[in-house]
């Protein structure tokens, strides 16, 4: 017995730091008892949702104070659902983490309406670009955006969100991995930016790496934490319809970014739009959406301060010249490979790859291996 | 009595002259062979007993000892039996050393008493061209490519009859067909005309690039964009042999006992496609005792197709690379070393992903791991090697019904000789040889392209090695475009964009 008594918090930390223990084993620990509680109980090898004692042996080895020290030290606060800063949209959920760990302040999202920003890990430019300036025009209208920092559009909507300024609202992203172990390592410096800002959020101890599984159950936290679900480029069959899913069972609105019928990237969203989404082409359109739930409480003040995006049309000085216009009226808006814009212009390859080489350091297109698609 | 008899064996690429020595004595009657003989040189002397019976001529029931020298090569192949008769018939006094004097004997005996011909002719001839060669009839128009003196019989009784003088040596009908053997070596895909490709213009233009510069090329698409039917195109693009080379690729194809259309000069250039399951002995040469070409080798002067390159076994891929730098092989193994000449065209084709789908963002199925675990297969230093790497996308069902056939293979390979003769006057064979010491003088840029690719290389998308590469490209582009001595941006902007990206082969994400 350690002298220090390990008070709820500690107890809660060292059950989620035992090897071995998920998300659903931990609820039932806790289902009824009090951190304290279960913890004696764990270790005396009498909890009743342990009747194969598989934690006593750990428990026993396991000191709650110097696990909590541990997590105190890494900047990380351990969340109790009857304790204030545990998310109050989680309260009563059917799915609530029974401990959530958090870096960074959520406070935020009792403060302001939420929205999830999701979609698929290979996004296409023009996804990265929505999920981008949606980011950023609800950070910037007073949304705090939730995502997963994911790669493709989860980042390019936290991005877009912190680019929006000191004003806006911070972001707040729930993970699937540890919060020491971010994930994917290139997400790292977008990672640190949110939990200094905003917020991130795992229901995994530290030190948890990724794993199957882990990513489609922190999809549920994101879609309970949100006022409207937006699914941006979704594969059909994507890890973000599960966010949909999730958001559709707590009748939270789902919204969905329209895409084109030949981009694999937009099947989901499609079909999210057949099934009766509404579709969303701005800000605009999910704030309308955050309206209609919040109904007056903690609504934005003003109406947002957009920034405007670049034009759509290149304006009259640029494409500089007819077969630079060519060119660009070739490109769609998604990824078009350069064969098809030679098809389409009839030009000389070596005529064709010098003016798209030309709108590339114009900003006018962005270049891919192969590829060419409208920036 | 001893008797010495002049023959060869092939050692990799070459021949190495034999000294056939044969003892004959009083005592057990017998034949023992010594001098390291493999299976096949120990069968001769049941193949040997049994031609000299048939053809009416004696063996000597006596001891015979048959000595192979130098005595510390192993000995390949069937090619020795004609000179072991000579030599007992020499030794058991049937025939005067004088009437072999000055002879050289390659062939295979059958129990018939019949000549016949052995792979490796012309490289066995090559061997012995201080000597009068003495072949099977099929043989001797390949044994006089060496350029020696050559004569040839049917079987072993004429052979004898044709050195005691009782007939005069003559040649065979049909020897001096000139149609025989003009048609290239290993061209699998007779018929293979670019006139089948339909549509795909970048995939086309890659090609010819490719063929007229000697640029290495790399074709990434998903499965069914006609990434083999390309690759396979490429042979009827490039131009006839020049002596030189047309010598060489015959003298590998000859060691290596690979089948050609005809006896003579091979001077279309080969082409190569091992299946990935090639091993690395396959693939470089030195597997058996003869220390064979591997087939590197035997695409020298032409192509070495790779089909599915990420199937391939890394090993085996990155054995490649020397003989990519060098042009030539050097296998090393404990019965020796043999060097031969590889300077081949390498063409690959492979899909950009598991899925075959990737490359274009938002399209492929496949996790980010599961992509670089594919792309981790291929080392970076090999991928290098390619000049050209472009994008095979499936041919619209458009281009498949209505479009007209496209342009044939001899317009573009007239286009391809025209570009090689303006590298030769450059004193190259091709474009990618140019030393990277040269490139100011061979391929001067204009203001416009320098400062393209300065922007290039500031920005990172070019790296200091890739832009000699660049520079030998986009001299290929211009040459091809019949541009004048200085190379100007659409043949630096188009050289750029065939070279293509790593990210072709290692997918991409948007973030």
């Amino acid at each position: 017995m350690t002298a220090e008594h390990p008070d709820d918090q500690a107890c809660a930390a060292a059950l989620v730091d035992l090897l071995g223990m998920t998300p659903v084993r931990l609820a039932k620990l806790l289902d009824g008892f009090r951190p304290t509680m279960a913890w004696s109980a764990v270790r005396a090898g009498t909890h009743p949702g342990d009747p194969g004692r598989r934690f006593a042996a750990a428990a026993r080895s396991s000191d709650p104070v110097a696990v909590a020290r541990r997590y105190a030290d890494a900047g990380v606060a351990v969340l109790l659902p009857d304790r204030s800063g545990y998310p109050a949209a989680l309260v009563g959920d059917p799915g609530a983490p029974a401990v959530l760990c958090s870096s960074g302040d959520p406070s935020v999202l009792e403060a302001r309406p939420a929205v999830a920003v999701v979609g698929t890990r290979s996004a296409t430019p023009y996804g990265a670009k929505v999920a981008s300036d949606l980011g950023r025009e609800l950070a910037a209208a007073g949304v705090v955006v939730v995502s997963g920092l994911a790669r493709g559009i989860d980042a390019a909507a936290h991005a877009g969100a912190l680019s929006a300024g000191n004003g806006a609202t911070p972001p707040v992203a729930v993970v699937g991995t540890g919060l020491d172990v971010p994930y994917p390592k290139e997400n790292r410096v977008l990672w640190d930016r949110v939990a200094t800002t905003g917020a991130v959020l795992s229901e995994a101890a530290l030190g948890t790496v990724a794993r199957p599984g882990v990513f489609p159950a922190r999809n549920r936290i994101i879609a309970a934490l949100s006022d409207v679900v937006v699914v941006v480029e979704s594969h059909r069959g994507g890890g973000s319809l599960y966010t949909a899913e999730a958001a559709a069972r707590r009748s939270i609105p789902v919204c969905a970014v329209p895409g084109s019928v030949y981009s694999r990237a937009s099947t989901g969203t499609n079909e999210l739009l057949v099934d009766g989404c509404s579709p969303v082409r701005d800000a605009d359109d999910v704030l309308a959406a955050v309206s209609l739930v919040r109904q007056g409480r903690g609504m934005p003040q003003a109406s947002p301060a957009r920034t405007p995006g670049r034009p759509r049309a290149p304006g009259p000085a640029t494409p500089a010249d007819r077969v630079q216009r060519s060119v660009w009226e070739a490109v769609d808006d998604t990824p078009t490979t350069v064969e098809t814009v030679l098809l389409r212009t009839d030009l000389s390859l070596a005529a064709l790859t010098t003016a798209g080489g030309e709108l590339v350091e114009l900003g006018l297109l962005t270049a891919g291996a192969g590829w060419w698609a409208r920036a | 009595m001893i008797a010495s008899i002049s023959s060869a064996v092939i050692l990799g690429v070459d021949g190495r002259p034999v000294s056939v020595e044969v003892h004959v004595s009083n005592g057990l009657p017998g034949l023992t062979m010594v001098g390291l003989p493999d299976a096949a040189v120990r069968e001769s002397r049941d193949r040997v007993r049994a031609a000299l019976v048939s053809s009416g001529l004696p063996w000597p029931r006596r001891r015979i000892t048959v000595n192979l020298a130098p005595s510390g090569m192993r000995k390949a192949g069937a090619g020795l039996d004609v000179a072991i008769a000579m030599g007992i018939l020499v030794a058991s006094g049937v025939l005067t050393p004088e009437a072999v004097a000055g002879l050289a004997f390659v062939g295979e005996l059958g129990l018939d008493g019949s000549l016949r011909g052995v792979p490796g002719t012309m490289v066995l001839a090559d061997a012995l061209v201080d000597h009068r060669l003495v072949v099977a009839d099929p043989s001797l128009r390949e044994a006089r490519l060496a350029g020696g003196s050559c004569v040839s019989a049917p079987s072993l009784a004429a052979v004898v009859a044709r050195c005691t003088g009782r007939r005069p040596w003559s040649d065979p009908p049909g020897t001096e067909d000139p149609d025989d053997g003009v048609l290239g070596a290993g061209e699998e895909h007779p018929g293979a005309d670019l006139s089948d490709v339909l549509g795909q213009p970048v995939a086309r233009r890659a090609l010819e690039v490719a063929a007229s510069g000697g640029h290495h090329l790399l074709l990434v698409g998903p499965p069914g964009a006609g990434k083999t039917l390309l690759a396979t195109r490429l042979a009827g693009l490039l131009p006839d042999l020049d002596p030189q080379t047309a010598r060489d690729v015959t003298r590998i194809h000859s060691a290596a006992g690979e089948p050609r259309p005809g006896t003579g000069l091979v001077v279309r250039p080969p082409f190569r496609s091992p299946h990935h399951g090639v091993s690395a002995m396959a693939l470089i040469g030195g597997g058996s005792a003869a220390m064979r070409p591997g087939e590197i080798g035997l695409a020298h002067g032409g192509a070495l197709f790779l089909d599915e390159l990420g199937e391939f076994p890394a090993a085996v891929l990155d054995a490649l690379r020397q003989p990519l730098e060098d042009g030539v092989v050097r296998v090393s193994r404990a019965r020796g070393s043999i060097t031969y000449p590889a300077r081949f065209l390498l063409v690959a084709a492979m899909n950009p992903c598991p899925c075959g789908d990737g490359g274009i963002p938002g399209s492929c199925r496949c996790s980010p791991a599961a992509r670089s675990r594919y792309a981790r297969r291929l080392s970076g230093p090999l991928l290098d090697r390619f000049d050209i790497a472009v994008r095979v996308d499936r041919p619209t069902t458009r281009d498949l019904i209505a479009r007209q056939p496209g342009e044939g293979s001899a317009a573009v390979a007239a286009r391809v000789l025209t570009a090689r003769r303006r590298a030769a006057e450059r004193g190259v064979a091709v474009n990618a040889e140019l030393p990277a010491a040269t490139l100011d003088q061979a391929a001067p840029l204009d203001d416009g392209a320098r400062d393209l690719l300065v922007r290039h290389l500031r920005s990172g998308r070019l790296t200091a090695r890739g832009l000699h590469r660049v520079r030998r490209l986009a001299r290929t582009v211009a040459d091809l475009d019949g541009a004048g001595a200085t190379v100007a941006v659409p043949h630096v902007a188009e050289a750029l964009f065939l070279r293509g990206s790593r990210a072709l082969v290692l997918g991409e994400d948007v973030r």
